[in-house]
């Protein structure tokens, strides 16, 4: 059969399953959905750093629009969760054609812009003078849809969706004519590819994945502050995940939250004290000897990545 | 009303051209996004802060030490992070990772040191009377870093300008390959600008407790963010477009506390968005290449 | 005959078994799950609160346990506790570890309205019985939740009562009829303006707000701000914001010879120590703020007194980084709630529990003075009256006590002294 298919069903498939049975094996199900969420953002900075080139420094805008837009959608339009995830998502996406303009800056531009614009968007929706319609600093609150098991499932399906985005970019020619733009985009445009609408796109996609994931973090925690879903932690980790484990994969952004989230956690439970010294210490070295993450490492030992 | 804030917006403003001083230096020079600048303004504040309160020495003498003790810290620090950065794919995008990680273990190891409540120095260490120009008082203090800010931005005119080590550090920041092709040794040379840009930033911190309030271990990541909006506006690698910069982000904050307070936290990032949309290369204008 | 035996054998017998199974199943410690925040923008006011909670514990570990009542006698408490750092994802994740991994049988919040709030869906969800230790939050305290109460600060709703009962009724007297209002916009000084301001307005006094603005929580820089203030010749000034703000409007204040014959700050009275260091003591002076219980001399029937709790955090706590002020008697007030509620709770399930907290409503005076629980849980006792920083001739400052006259221990000084 072809690789595509094959490689798609080692990864996606047992990725799904053992996303939607880890709650009969672990209480904390509120873990198992961080771990989600954040296996969504890798990929979607996967797609937008990995595949395209641009670091997304402000990619919490995303998640907090779409957590923003399903919260308006449940307050001022009484739309049911699912309807509401769509409201969200599309959020998401006319933040990102509105800032499609900033494609145009290179480099660190690109990421301090793209990081400006998510603490703008962040302050906008935190503003009392906006309170009647977001409910400004004073939080949200969503009583009446809070269904933690639905949307665990909900987001058991997201994951699938981003997953399943990067397993198309990966041995697709879309997905190898963004890499060429990312590398060269002056020979990419010689050779036919049409390098503005392809950024776009993926720029577009990787909002919409954040969009969606935003949108049912709201749904399942239901109670947030602007800070909450605002915070340029989920920035910072998708991005720091996504470069442990080797960008324009598709396993090494699964690799890196599982390791990396994972050993959070843990320290986080036991010596938490260390904690941000032992994750800056990390990144650190991270950045100096392993700079393309470990699916470089691993092919070096010969082994493929998907 | 509109006076003062003007006024106060000039003072502001060239206090944080002192604080943005350093990261022009240091993103001209190695085109590294330096994401720990606000936290070594963090840790000239808290040096300050300590110094004043165990040895009760004056914030400027501190200010001095500062300088010298974090031009000779950047030096080999720069060896140790830049030189292996330099030489993967892609050392820009990378640069911003780094740099994240050690203003993360800066702000951690600073918290452990000292703990998380916030820090000041009284205000008259600096001055005892508020000072009055063209009919408007302000603290002492703000004057003081002002003035502080216009010394050190003309010792770095100078620095660039006059000094040989300044020549070549002009010629590394307009293309570094054909520098190191003359025989500059750019490594020396960018060590030097690191450690001064570092120099910088703990000297603008000595003055952050009288112009910011209290300073505690998390003030680094609003100071870095601060620091960009002043350089990007201005212009990058030249003195003279962070102070234009500092002096633009000074007086249309004070404006906007006036007139729109409450979205006064939204002006930096409106302003460093407009620019690089309508003027990447900033106001004074310098090449800045395009995707 | 032989039936009756019997049945009073079975009878005694099913009895001593009971008895048996109550004190074997008493469990062989009691523990209580809570969040803080070790760095961050929230530690500041998170550490103190867990370090007052921590040597309640210690405390009662050391008289061998807390009482529980249920099984008459004393059971070590161990407390779980983990670090957010401020984040409200770890935050909301490490919540949910201590119900369903740690299993605590009683769950304390981290403090402050932001780590609280996630906690409440979670601890309701998890039929939890959830001790907010200082998040005012108004929105928290909703008639379908039980499952949760509110320890130590009054509601945001209500806790500025006093400022605009003052104003309203004192003020006019004094010659006050113009009030500037100045606020940063977060959930706990952004309603606790919205409260005064509503209680100014629904007063009818003959006071005017002629200056309300809300500035960004992470303002540092107040000068711009205070001209315009005194362009607006208030009479009286309320800033309300959370310490880092006080101490640069403070200092700015007091740098740029601006004076205001009437100002009312948050933190100089809940953390005098801390303001003393930073703002110096000449910038406190002639200052209105809300005064701690240490001032108002609640008798604290359970519990220590404020000098006995002072030096016992000092002993515990020597060179601390953390400082001592309302927050710390916060978090030992949790701990006193516990043990009082503890002592007279049915059992350990989370409503008897919920009971026992409940119960314990206008009973419980402690060094925070008066506990007192709407029906939602708000905190609606322990409100701190109003007082004022004065030079007591030593060179430091002391409070008088100047709303309600009932505990009232001086008059005001109005209008407060130019230096």
């Amino acid at each position: 059969m072809p690789r595509s298919f094959r490689n798609t069903l080692l990864v996606l498939v047992p990725l799904v399953i053992i996303a939607a049975l880890a709650p009969s094996f672990y209480a904390n199900q509120l873990l198992l959905f961080n771990v989600i969420v954040f296996l969504a953002l890798a990929q979607g900075v996967n797609i937008i750093y990995g595949f395209t080139g641009y670091l997304p420094f402000g990619y919490v805008g995303f998640f907090g629009a779409g957590a923003y837009g399903f919260a308006l959608a449940v307050m001022h339009l009484h739309a049911g969760p699912i309807a509401a995830m769509a409201v969200g998502a599309a959020t998401s996406i006319v933040f990102g054609l509105v800032l499609t303009p900033l494609l145009r800056l290179s480099g660190p531009y690109f990421a301090i812009a793209n990081l400006a614009a998510a603490l703008a968007i962040s302050e906008i929706v935190s503003n009392p003078a906006l309170e009647s319609i977001t409910k400004g600093p004073y939080g949200v609150s969503l009583s009446g849809i809070f269904a933690p098991t639905f949307s665990y499932s909900v987001a058991v399906a997201v994951l699938a969706f981003a997953t399943g985005c990067v397993l198309y970019l990966r041995y697709s020619r879309f997905g190898l004519a963004l890499q060429a733009v990312r590398d060269d985009p002056i020979s990419a445009a010689m050779a036919g590819i049409n390098v503005v609408w392809a950024r776009t796109v993926a720029w577009l996609l990787s909002a919409l994945i954040a969009g969606l994931i935003g949108a049912n973090f709201a749904w399942y925690v239901s109670v947030f502050y602007p800070d909450n879903v605002f915070s340029p932690d989920f920035s910072i980790f998708a991005i720091v995940f996504a470069l442990f484990g080797g960008v324009a994969t598709v396993l090494g952004p699964i690799l890196g939250v599982v390791l990396l989230y994972g050993l959070y956690n843990v320290i986080g439970i036991s010596t938490p004290q260390y904690f941000q010294l032992i994750y800056g210490l990390l990144i650190m070295v991270l950045v100096l000897f392993l700079p393309n993450g470990l699916a470089s490492l691993l092919r070096r030992w010969g082994i493929h990545v998907v | 009303m509109l006076e003062y804030s003007i006024l106060a917006g000039l003072l502001f403003g060239l206090y944080f051209c002192l604080v943005g001083l350093g990261l022009n230096l240091i993103f001209g020079v190695m085109r590294i996004v330096n994401l720990a600048h606000g936290d070594f303004v963090m840790l000239g504040a808290l040096g300050a802060c300590g110094l004043f309160g165990a040895y009760a020495i004056n914030p400027i003498a501190a200010a001095v030490a500062c300088l010298i003790l974090f031009i000779i810290i950047g030096f080999p620090l720069y060896y140790l992070l830049v030189p292996r950065l330099l030489k993967s794919a892609d050392p820009e995008m990378l640069s911003i990772i780094l740099f994240f990680g050690l203003s993360q273990v800066i702000e951690s190891l600073t918290t452990i040191v000292a703990g998380p409540t916030e820090r000041s120095i009284p205000g008259n260490a600096l001055g005892e009377h508020p000072v009055t120009i063209l009919h408007q008082t302000f603290p002492s203090a703000w004057v003081v870093s002002a003035v502080a800010s216009g010394v050190a931005v003309l010792l770095v005119f100078i620095y660039l300008y006059h000094t040989r080590i300044g020549r070549l550090t002009r010629a590394v920041m307009v293309h570094r390959d054909e520098a190191l092709a003359t025989g500059i040794d750019v490594g020396r040379v960018s060590g030097l600008a690191f450690g001064i840009g570092l120099g910088l930033a703990a000297v603008a911190g000595c003055f952050a407790p009288f112009m910011l309030g209290g300073i505690t271990p998390a003030s680094g990541v609003e100071l870095t963010i601060q620091s960009f909006t002043v350089i990007i506006v201005g212009s990058l690698g030249s003195p003279l477009g962070t102070v234009l910069g500092g002096l633009i982000y000074g007086v249309s904050l004070m404006l906007m506390q006036t007139y729109f307070s409450s979205w006064a936290g939204l002006l930096p990032y409106l302003l460093l968005i407009a620019i690089l949309l309508v003027r990447p290369s900033g106001l004074l204008g310098r090449k800045v290449r395009h995707a | 005959m032989l039936r009756k035996v019997t049945s009073y054998l079975i009878a005694g017998s099913l009895l001593l078994f009971s008895a048996l199974a109550a004190a074997a199943s008493a469990p062989s410690e009691i523990k209580i799950g809570t969040l803080y925040a070790s760095s961050g923008p929230f530690a500041a006011i998170s550490m103190p609160v867990h370090l007052g909670l921590k040597l309640w514990v210690d405390q009662e570990n050391a008289k061998g346990g807390v009482m529980v009542k249920p099984y008459g006698k004393r059971i070590p408490v161990k407390l779980v506790a983990y670090d957010d750092q401020s984040n409200t994802a770890t935050a909301a994740t490490l919540y949910n570890q201590l119900i369903t991994q740690d299993k605590v049988n009683l769950l304390v919040a981290d403090s402050g309205s932001v780590l609280t709030s996630m906690a409440v869906p979670i601890a309701r969800e998890h039929k939890m019985l959830l001790l907010d230790q200082t998040g005012t939050g108004g929105t928290f305290f909703t008639p379908d939740n039980k499952y949760i109460a509110l320890m130590s600060d009054p509601v945001s709703t209500i806790w500025p009562k006093y400022i605009a009962d003052f104003l309203t009724k004192e003020g006019p007297k004094l010659g006050i009829k113009r009030i500037a209002l100045i606020y940063a916009t977060n959930d706990f000084t952004g309603t606790q303006a919205n409260a005064v301001r509503k209680f100014i307005q629904d007063s009818h006094a003959p006071v005017k707000i002629v200056y309300d603005k809300g500035v960004p929580t992470k303002t540092s820089n107040y000068t711009v701000l205070l001209n315009n203030i005194k362009a607006a010749k208030p009479d009286a000034v309320i800033q309300m914001g959370y310490p880092g703000n006080d101490i640069a409007f403070l200092r700015n204040l007091h740098d740029s010879g601006t004076h205001f014959k009437w100002l009312f700050a948050i933190y100089p009275g809940l953390e005098t120590e801390h303001m003393e260091k930073t703002v110096g003591i000449d910038g406190l002076k002639y200052v209105y703020t809300y005064t701690p219980s240490s001032v108002v001399q609640y008798h604290a029937e359970s519990g220590m007194s404020l000098p006995e709790f002072h030096k016992a955090w000092d002993k515990a706590y020597p060179n601390s980084k953390v400082s001592f002020g309302f927050n710390a008697v916060a978090g030992y007030t949790t701990g006193l709630v516990i043990q009082n509620a503890l002592a007279a709770t049915k059992s350990l399930d989370q409503l008897d529990l919920r009971d026992a907290v409940f119960g314990l409503s206008g009973k419980l005076k402690t060094i925070d003075g008066t506990f007192a629980l709407d029906k939602n849980g708000a905190q609606i006792g322990e409100i701190t009256p109003l007082g004022q920083l004065v030079p007591d001739g030593k060179g430091s400052l002391k409070f008088t006590v100047v709303y309600p006259s009932d505990v009232a221990t001086g008059k005001p000084v109005y209008p407060a002294p130019a230096k």
